[in-house]
C-alpha cells in the first residue's frame, strides 16, 4: 500500500503543477480550482500514509551506479513531516485562492507552489542520500521563484536570489556529506551509513566532516545562526507562500536532516553541543531582532527562525521526539500566523503594523485566530506550543549545562514580549492610520479555523505520535510516552511554572513599558544593532561586493586585444612545463 | 573498404557538403522568406549519415572497436567516437533545423550549410584517428571549417574581428601540436598513440616538452584558461546555431583530441591528474567570475561553457588520478552529453528570442539582459526554454545538468581520499556563484512590465524553430529524470578512457 501511496503523493501534486502550467492564465477560475483539487487530493493521500507508518524501506528500481536505488523509508519521522507539507499545502493553496485573486502569472504560482509540495514529500519520504539532495534543491528552486513571483519589485528579486544563494551554499553541505557516505559505504541508503557508522566502518575523521557538512546544510536551509538572513528577506513572496515554504515546511528541512542522520552522529564529539550553541544563539539573536522589527511579516519571520532555534537546540541536547513534536506544533500555528498575517495584509494594504492598530473590534475573526495563533507562540497552556516548548525546555534542563537552561528561559521572556507587542500593535490601542479593512472571506476563513482548531487540540495526538515514531525508529531512542505521561510530567514539574512566570514577565514589560526605565543608552544600542540584523547584513553585502569586485577584476583578463590572447598561450606553456617538471622529473 | 560502415560514416557528410552546396547554389529558394534548398538537403544528409552511424554502431556493441584501414593509416571507431558521433548527430540536425528559418536570406546560405557537413566529418574522423599526426589533420580540418563558420557575417567587422582572433590563435596552437607530435615521433619513431605509450615509460626533458606543447596546442581549442580568450568573441558573433556546435560539440571534440594525444604518454608518470584537476577549477572559477558581470546573454553563455568545461577537466583529472573514479567515468561523458543539450537549448531558444526581437527586423545587435524583460508575456515557450536551459546549467534538479554534475563529483570520491571533498566542495561554490548569471535572466523573463516597445512589436512564434527548441527542452528534462537512457553509450566510452590511461 505504502508502495503505491508513496509516488502517488510526489506525483500528483508534479502532474497538477504541469496541467496547471498548460491551463494558463487565462482561465482564472479553473487554475484556483484545479490547484486546490490537486492539494487536497494529495492532503488525503497523505493522511491514509499515516496508517502506514512502520520500519520497512521500500525500494523501486536502481537508478544507476553513483545514484543508488529509488528507496523509499516508512518511518513516521518522515511520513508526519509529509502530511503535515501536504496538509497546510492545501490549506495554504485553498486560502491563494482568494489572496491571489486577479494577480498576473497565476499558472507559474500554482506551478511552483505544487512543485514544492511534491519535492517536500520526496525529501522527507526517500531513504538514499542522493534523492534527498535531489529533491532538496527542487524546494530551493520553488523557494526562489516563489519569493521573487513579483520580479517587477526589486525587492523581491533580491530576496529570492538571497534565498537561492544561501540555501543552495548550505546545500553543498549536504552533497559533500552524500558523496562521503556514498564514498565510504559504497551506498546511498541511509540505514546502511548509520549501521556504518556505529559499527565503526567509517573512519572518524570523514564522520566528523560528514556531521559537520550536514549541520551547514541544516543552518542555511532552517536559517539557522550565521545563515538566518535569508529568510527574513523572503518575506517579499505572497503570503501563503510564506505560510507554507517559510514557516511550515522547506525552513524544517535543516531539522529534520539533522534528526534522520542523528544517529550515526551523535557520538561525533562536539557534534551536538555545536547544534545546541547554534540554535541557542540564533534564539536570542532573532528574538531581539522580532522586537524592534515593524513589519509584520518580518516580525513572524524572525520567530520563525527562533523556533526553529528551539528545534535545533532539542536535537542539541539529545532528544528528538521534543525537537520533532515541536516542530509539528510550530508548523501548524505559524502556518496559521502567517495566514492571518495574509488576510491582514490583503485587506488593508500594508506591512507596517505602526500603521495598523485596533484592529480586534474591525476584524473579530482573523483576530481571534491570529491571538490563538500567537498564545502557542509564546507558550500559554494548554496549546501546542505549550507542550512542545515545555518538553525542549525539560530535555535541555536534564541533558546541558545549567547556564544553557537560564539562557533558555531568558528567550522565554523574548519571546512572550515580541508576540505581545505584535498583538497589542495589531489588534488593540487606537487605530494609527486610516485603513480600511474587512473580515476574511470564507475561502480564507476556513483554512485559519481549522488551524486554529489544530492549534488548539494538536497536542492530543502526543500519545501516537511519540508511539508511532519510538516504535519506527528503533535506532534513534525515541521513549515511548503516553499523553497523560506527558501531561502529569509536565505539570508536576516545578520548572514548568518557572517558564510560565517568565512568560508573564514577558507580557509585563510589554504592558510596563512606560514605567520601566528602558529607554536608555543601552537599549537604543540594543535596537539599532538589531535593527541591522546584528552586522549579518552588512557582512552578506561585503561578500556580495568582493564578488562582483572580483568578477569585475576577472572581467579586465579578457582584454580583447590578440598579442595578449597569445601571451596567455604563452604563459600557459610556462605553467604546464614547469609543473610537468616538478611533478615528472 | 566499401562495405566497411566507418568508411561510409565519414564520406556521406562530404559528399552530401558537395551536393547541397551545388543544389543550393544554382536553385533558388521559392521566395524571399522561405529557406534555401541546402537547409532541407542538409537536415535529409544528417538523417542519411545516421545509417551507417546505426550500422556502425551496431557492428560495434557486436564485435568491439570497428577498424578502417587505408593505407598506413588506420581509423578506429571506439566508445569515444561512438558517444561524441551520437553527441554531434543530434545537435547537428538541431541547429540545421534551427538555422533553416534563422538563416533566412543570409547571403551566400548554402556555404553555411555545406561547412556544417564538412565540420561533421572532420569531428567524426577525429574522434576515430588512432595515431597522433593523423589526428592533427582532422583537428586542422575541424579548425578551417570553423573559422569562416565563425565569421559567418562577413559584411559586419565584429565578426570578422573574433574570426580572425580566433584563426591566430588557433594557428598558434597548432604549430604547438605539430612541435609536440614531431617530438613524441623524434623520440619513438613512432605515430600510433598505442604504440608510442608503450615505448615512453618514464619522464625526460624531451617527453615533458612534448606534452606541454600538446596541451596547449589542443588546450587552445578546448577552451582551456588562459588560452580561451578567442571563445567568448566567438561565441558572441557565430550565428546562433554556430555558436551551439561550437560551445555544444567543438570544444568537446578538442577535449578528445587533446586526451587522445595525452593518452600516448599516460605511462610517462607525468602528474597529468593533478594537473586536469588544477585546470579544471581555474576553468571552472573564471569562467564563472567572467560571465557573472556580463550583460550581452551570449557571452554569458560562452563564459559558461568554460566554467562548464571545468567540470568536465575535473572529471578527467579524477578519472587520470584514480582508477577508481576512471572505473566510474561516465560523469564526464554524460556531462558532454547533456552540455550539447542544455548549451545548445540555452543558443537556440536565446537565438529565437533575439531573431523575433532584433534580428527579423535587420538589428545585428547582440542579445542583451536587459532585452529579455518581460518576453515570457509574448514568447513563453522560448521563455521557458531559455529559463530550462538557465537552471540546467546551473545544475539545478529535474533537469540534465545536475545529474551529470553528480556524477562527476561522485566519481571523485570513489577513490575514498577525504581531500576530494575539497574540491567537491569547490565545485559546490562555484555551482552556486554561477546561479548569480543563470538565475537573472530568468527574473528579468518572467518580469511583467517589459524593457521598451520592442517586444510588443515583435513577430509571434517562428514555427520552424520551435521544433528543435521543443525535442531539446523535452530531452534535457528527460535526461534529468532518467540518468539511465545514456548510460549505454557513456559506459563504453568510459572504458575506452580507461584503456587509454591504465
Amino acid at each position: 500500500m505504502a508502495g503505491i501511496l508513496i509516488p502517488f503523493l510526489i506525483f500528483t501534486p508534479w502532474l497538477t503543477a504541469i496541467l496547471v502550467w498548460f491551463i494558463s492564465d487565462k482561465h482564472e477560475e479553473g487554475l484556483h480550482q484545479f490547484a486546490s483539487a490537486g492539494a487536497i487530493l494529495s492532503a488525503i493521500l497523505s493522511l491514509l500514509l499515516l496508517s502506514q507508518i512502520g520500519d520497512s524501506t521500500i525500494s523501486f528500481a536502481k537508478i544507476g551506479p553513483l545514484f543508488g536505488n529509488l528507496s523509499f523509508s516508512t518511518d513516521a519521522l518522515g511520513i508526519i513531516l509529509a502530511c503535515i507539507a501536504n496538509c497546510i499545502g492545501s490549506l495554504t493553496v485553498i486560502f491563494s485562492a482568494e489572496y491571489m485573486k486577479h494577480e498576473k502569472s497565476l499558472a507559474r504560482y500554482y506551478s511552483m507552489v505544487l512543485l514544492f509540495i511534491g519535492a517536500m514529500s520526496g525529501l522527507v519520504l526517500t531513504a538514499n542520500i542522493f534523492m534527498i539532495f535531489f529533491f532538496w534543491e527542487i524546494t530551493a528552486l520553488c523557494s526562489y521563484q516563489l519569493i521573487s513571483f513579483y520580479n517587477d519589485d526589486p525587492n523581491a528579486v533580491r530576496g529570492g536570489l538571497k534565498a537561492l544563494f544561501i540555501t543552495q551554499f548550505g546545500g553543498i553541505g549536504l552533497m559533500v556529506a552524500g558523496l562521503l557516505i556514498f564514498g565510504y559505504t559504497n551506498s546511498f541508503e541511509i540505514g546502511r551509513f548509520i549501521q556504518a557508522a556505529q559499527g565503526g566502518e567509517i573512519p572518524a575523521n570523514v564522520l566528523g566532516i560528514i556531521g559537520f557538512t550536514l549541520i551547514i546544510a541544516a543552518t542555511a536551509k532552517s536559517a539557522q545562526f550565521p545563515f538566518f538572513t535569508w529568510l527574513p528577506d523572503a518575506m517579499e513572496a505572497p503570503t501563503p507562500v510564506s505560510a507554507l515554504i517559510h514557516a511550515a515546511t522547506m525552513v524544517n528541512a535543516g531539522v529534520y536532516l539533522l534528526c534522520r542522520f542523528f544517529p550515526a552522529l551523535e557520538a561525533i564529539p562536539g557534534w551536538k553541543m555545536t547544534i545546541l550553541i547554534l540554535g541557542l544563539i540564533t534564539i536570542l539573536i532573532s528574538s531581539l531582532m522580532a522586537i524592534f522589527a515593524t513589519d509584520l511579516k518580518r516580525v513572524l519571520a524572525y520567530s520563525t527562525v527562533s523556533q526553529l532555534g528551539y528545534m535545533f537546540a532539542a536535537i542539541g541536547a539529545g532528544s528528538v521526539l521534543a525537537c520533532q513534536f515541536h516542530l509539528l506544533s510550530h508548523a501548524i500555528f505559524k502556518a496559521l500566523l502567517f495566514l492571518c498575517a495574509g488576510a491582514i495584509i490583503h485587506s488593508c494594504g500594508t506591512r507596517d503594523m505602526y500603521k495598523m492598530g485596533g484592529f480586534f473590534k474591525k476584524i473579530p475573526f482573523i483576530s481571534v485566530t491570529f491571538i490563538i495563533g500567537s498564545l502557542a507562540l509564546a507558550g500559554i497552556p494548554i496549546l501546542n506550543g505549550f507542550w512542545s516548548k515545555e518538553l525542549i525546555l525539560e530535555s535541555i534542563h536534564s541533558g546541558t549545562p545549567i547556564i544553557i537552561y537560564i539562557l533558555m528561559l531568558f528567550s522565554v521572556i523574548l519571546t512572550a514580549l515580541y508576540t505581545i507587542r505584535c498583538v497589542w500593535l495589531v489588534f488593540f490601542g487606537e487605530p494609527r492610520s486610516d485603513l480600511h479593512v474587512h473580515d476574511a472571506p470564507f475561502l480564507m476563513a476556513l483554512p485559519l479555523g481549522i488551524l486554529s482548531l489544530g492549534t488548539i487540540t494538536s497536542w492530543l495526538v502526543f500519545e501516537p505520535f511519540s508511539r508511532s515514531l519510538s516504535n519506527s525508529l528503533p535506532l534513534y531512542g525515541i521513549p515511548k510516552e503516553t499523553l497523560s505521561e506527558l501531561v502529569s510530567k509536565i505539570f508536576w514539574d516545578p520548572y514548568t511554572f518557572l517558564a510560565l512566570g517568565m512568560v508573564a514577565i514577558g507580557i509585563l514589560v510589554w504592558f510596563l513599558r512606560n514605567k520601566l526605565p528602558l529607554h536608555n543608552s543601552i537599549t537604543r544600542k540594543i535596537e539599532s544593532i538589531s535593527l541591522n540584523s546584528f552586522g549579518f547584513e552588512a557582512i552578506n553585502n561585503g561578500v556580495v561586493n568582493g564578488i562582483n569586485a572580483a568578477s569585475e577584476a576577472i572581467r579586465n583578463i579578457q582584454t580583447g586585444s590578440l598579442n595578449w590572447n597569445i601571451f596567455g598561450m604563452l604563459i600557459g606553456l610556462i605553467c604546464i612545463l614547469i609543473a610537468l617538471m616538478i611533478g615528472g622529473l | 573498404m566499401p562495405m566497411n560502415p566507418l568508411f561510409w560514416l565519414l564520406i556521406t557528410p562530404i559528399i552530401c557538403a558537395l551536393i547541397l552546396y551545388v543544389v543550393g547554389r544554382t536553385i533558388p529558394p521559392d521566395d524571399e522568406s522561405s529557406p534555401n534548398k541546402a537547409a532541407w538537403l542538409s537536415l535529409f544528409s544528417i538523417l542519411l549519415t545516421v545509417v551507417p552511424f546505426v550500422l556502425t554502431a551496431k557492428k560495434f556493441t557486436e564485435e568491439g572497436p570497428v577498424s578502417l584501414t587505408a593505407g598506413m593509416i588506420t581509423l578506429t571507431f571506439d566508445g569515444i567516437s561512438l558517444l561524441m558521433t551520437s553527441v554531434l548527430l543530434v545537435l547537428s540536425a538541431m541547429v540545421v533545423l534551427f538555422s533553416a528559418q534563422y538563416m533566412v536570406a543570409e547571403d551566400h546560405e548554402e556555404k553555411f550549410y555545406g561547412q556544417i557537413m564538412i565540420l561533421m566529418s572532420s569531428i567524426m574522423g577525429l574522434t576515430t584517428a588512432t595515431d597522433i599526426f593523423n589526428l592533427y589533420v582532422w583537428f586542422e580540418l575541424m579548425a578551417v571549417s570553423t573559422y569562416t563558420l565563425v565569421s559567418f557575417y562577413r559584411n559586419r567587422t565584429e565578426s570578422l574581428e573574433s574570426g580572425i582572433k580566433y584563426l591566430v590563435q588557433s594557428a598558434a596552437g597548432s604549430v604547438l601540436v605539430i612541435l609536440g607530435t614531431s617530438i613524441l615521433f623524434g623520440l619513438t619513431g613512432e605515430v600510433k598513440i598505442s604504440a608510442i605509450r608503450e615505448s615512453i615509460l618514464t619522464s625526460s626533458p624531451a617527453v615533458i616538452a612534448a606534452t606541454a606543447c600538446l596541451l596547449i596546442g589542443y588546450g587552445v581549442k578546448c577552451a582551456i584558461v588562459p588560452m580561451h580568450f578567442w571563445l567568448p568573441d566567438a561565441h558572441s558573433q557565430a550565428p546562433a546555431g554556430i555558436s551551439a556546435l561550437l560551445s555544444g560539440i567543438v570544444i568537446e571534440t578538442g577535449l578528445i583530441a587533446l586526451l587522445r594525444a595525452l593518452s600516448a604518454v599516460s605511462h610517462a608518470h607525468l602528474p597529468l591528474g593533478t594537473i586536469f584537476l588544477v585546470i579544471g577549477c581555474i576553468n571552472m572559477f573564471i569562467g564563472t567570475f567572467s560571465a557573472l558581470r556580463q550583460k550581452e546573454i551570449k557571452r554569458m553563455l560562452a563564459f559558461s561553457s568554460v566554467s562548464q568545461m571545468g567540470y568536465i577537466l575535473l572529471g578527467i583529472g579524477f578519472a587520470i588520478s584514480f582508477p577508481a573514479s576512471a572505473q566510474n567515468a561516465e560523469g564526464i561523458f554524460t556531462h558532454i552529453f547533456n552540455h550539447a543539450l542544455m548549451k545548445g537549448l540555452a543558443f537556440l531558444s536565446a537565438g529565437a528570442l533575439v531573431y523575433c526581437i532584433k534580428v527579423s527586423k535587420g538589428n545585428h545587435e547582440p542579445l542583451l539582459l536587459d532585452d529579455l524583460n518581460g518576453v515570457s508575456a509574448k514568447y513563453p515557450l522560448y521563455s521557458l526554454a531559455f529559463t530550462i536551459s538557465m537552471l540546467a546549467l546551473g545544475g539545478i534538479p529535474l533537469f540534465a545538468g545536475f545529474i551529470s554534475k553528480w556524477q562527476i563529483l561522485a566519481s571523485g570520491i570513489a577513490a575514498q581520499r577525504s581531500w576530494v571533498a575539497f574540491l567537491i566542495a569547490l565545485a559546490g561554490i562555484n555551482s552556486v556563484l554561477s546561479l548569480g548569471h543563470y538565475a537573472p535572466p530568468i527574473n528579468r523573463i518572467y518580469r511583467h512590465v517589459p524593457n521598451n516597445d520592442e517586444v510588443a512589436v515583435s513577430p509571434k512564434f517562428q514555427q520552424a524553430m520551435i521544433i528543435p527548441i521543443i525535442i531539446l527542452t523535452v530531452a534535457v528534462i528527460l535526461l534529468g529524470f532518467f540518468p539511465g537512457i545514456t548510460a549505454g553509450i557513456t559506459k563504453v566510452a568510459s572504458e575506452t578512457l580507461y584503456t587509454m590511461f591504465y
